[in-house]
């Protein structure tokens, strides 16, 4: 895999023109998902993915194959989606903080309160609920599957704060999506 | 019921990773023994399982055809650009037109401003109101209109599409009609939710671009008898 990823990066270091393509096609539907919901805008989420990818263009030399070229991809975004949140003002740090503080607010049911099918809008309504931080581990986590350990390289924080981060994000959406 | 004892192990059961992770049967045992009495921790596990089952099921957003070519475009005249705007990057690249058109923007302001100030003087008598030309047009309007000319094109010239290709269209207008009843009822439901707006507008536009496929694909088999080539299935 790793090799697979320092061959394609050299293909594109070294102009091939559908080496980028490629790369583009293997990782974009994801990425455009992921953006998306980080952001909540179909429209920015294009521009942003184009910067992001020109980015990867402009850095692919960088790129020693420390990570998959996937998850350095993905850092690449996530970075960018949180620099444009916090242009946005809405800062990732105090809205995860005030969520620390939020942890008596975990219904105590006897029966389960999220009903058993929960339909895509008012799931993708409750995550754009989230703040920013926890949307971030939780898309990452429960919606594209990364472990821990991966969200950890990908968003440089410990894989304790992940954990924690997805626990408090699905106890939010309870409460949110709550009958 | 000394529940926050197990909040660590909480997630763990709910994500299955008693099994991969090698952890030690033993504070799992001690977590379903306590879970089997405990009426708050099963519909906490319950809620947590549907919320992580549901958001693993969440369908992907499709990247619009046109990114992978504004990219290319993109990629395509920073290779044009001298050797020393390349290794200066995007920094110098984008300030300089920034700030030049800027420049640009403050000189016909003031010049605007300028030329008002004179007419003011000139004739202080003559003050009307500007009338907007036309009134904005909301972009739903844009693609309903779009949508509607694009049909009349489409059911003119359907007999030129072979059945198989005319059945796939049809299926994936059906499903795209879908959509844009289902965006519309929950933008009925909450009229100021972005993300409904959103999801409407893309379907709307997902069916301009399906509706203009359809018109080529007829435009270019020319009859019934030729094949109008394959026409890809829509993702339900």
């Amino acid at each position: 895999m790793r090799t697979a990823d320092l061959e394609l990066a050299a293909r594109c270091r070294a102009g091939d023109a559908g080496a980028f393509e490629e790369l583009y096609r293997q990782h974009a539907r994801r990425l455009f998902s992921l953006v998306v919901r980080m952001i909540g805008s179909v429209d920015d989420a294009e521009d942003l993915l184009q910067e992001v990818f020109l980015q990867a263009y402009r850095k692919l030399s960088g790129f020693r194959g420390d990570s998959a070229l996937g998850t350095w991809l993905y850092r690449l975004t996530m970075n960018h989606c949180l620099d444009h949140l916090r242009a946005r003002q809405v800062r990732m740090n105090r809205a995860t903080e005030s969520l620390d503080e939020e942890g008596a607010e975990e219904p105590v049911a006897p029966a389960p309160v999220v009903p058993a099918a929960v339909s895509r809008l008012d799931l993708e309504r409750a995550i754009n609920m989230l703040p920013d931080g926890a949307k971030a581990v939780f898309l990452l986590h429960d919606v594209e599957g990364f472990e821990h350990r991966e969200i950890a390289q990908i968003l440089g924080i410990s894989e304790g704060t992940s954990k924690s981060q997805v626990h408090k994000a699905r106890l939010k959406l309870r409460m949110i999506l709550r009958r | 019921m000394n529940c926050e004892l197990y909040d660590d192990l909480l997630d763990d059961y709910v994500d299955g990773v008693r099994a991969s992770d090698q952890r030690s049967d033993e504070p799992f045992a001690a977590f379903e023994q306590h879970l089997a009495g405990c009426t708050r921790c099963q519909a906490l596990v319950a809620d947590l399982t549907r919320i992580r089952l549901a958001a693993s099921a969440l369908d992907e957003h499709i990247p619009p055809p046109r990114l992978w070519a504004r990219i290319a475009s993109s990629i395509d005249e920073q290779q044009r650009q001298p050797w020393w705007q390349r290794q200066l990057g995007g920094t110098f690249s984008a300030w300089v037109p920034a700030a030049v058109a800027a420049s640009i923007a403050l000189l016909l302001v003031a010049g605007g401003w300028n030329a008002w100030q004179q007419r003011r003087i000139e004739t202080p008598q003559q003050v009307a109101a500007p009338q907007p030309e036309t009134e904005s047009v909301p972009a739903e309007q844009h693609y309903e209109r779009a949508i509607a000319g694009l049909q009349r094109l489409a059911q003119a010239q359907n007999g030129a599409l072979d059945p198989e290709t005319r059945a796939v269209l049809t299926k994936n207008l059906a499903v795209i009609d879908r959509a844009i009843d289902e965006s519309r009822a929950a933008l009925d439901q909450e009229p100021a939710s972005a993300l409904a707006q959103e999801s409407l507008l893309e379907a709307l536009e997902t069916k301009v671009a399906l509706l203009q496929e359809t018109v080529a694909l007829a435009t270019d088999s020319g009859g019934p008898e030729e094949t109008a080539g394959p026409a890809r299935e829509l993702n339900q």
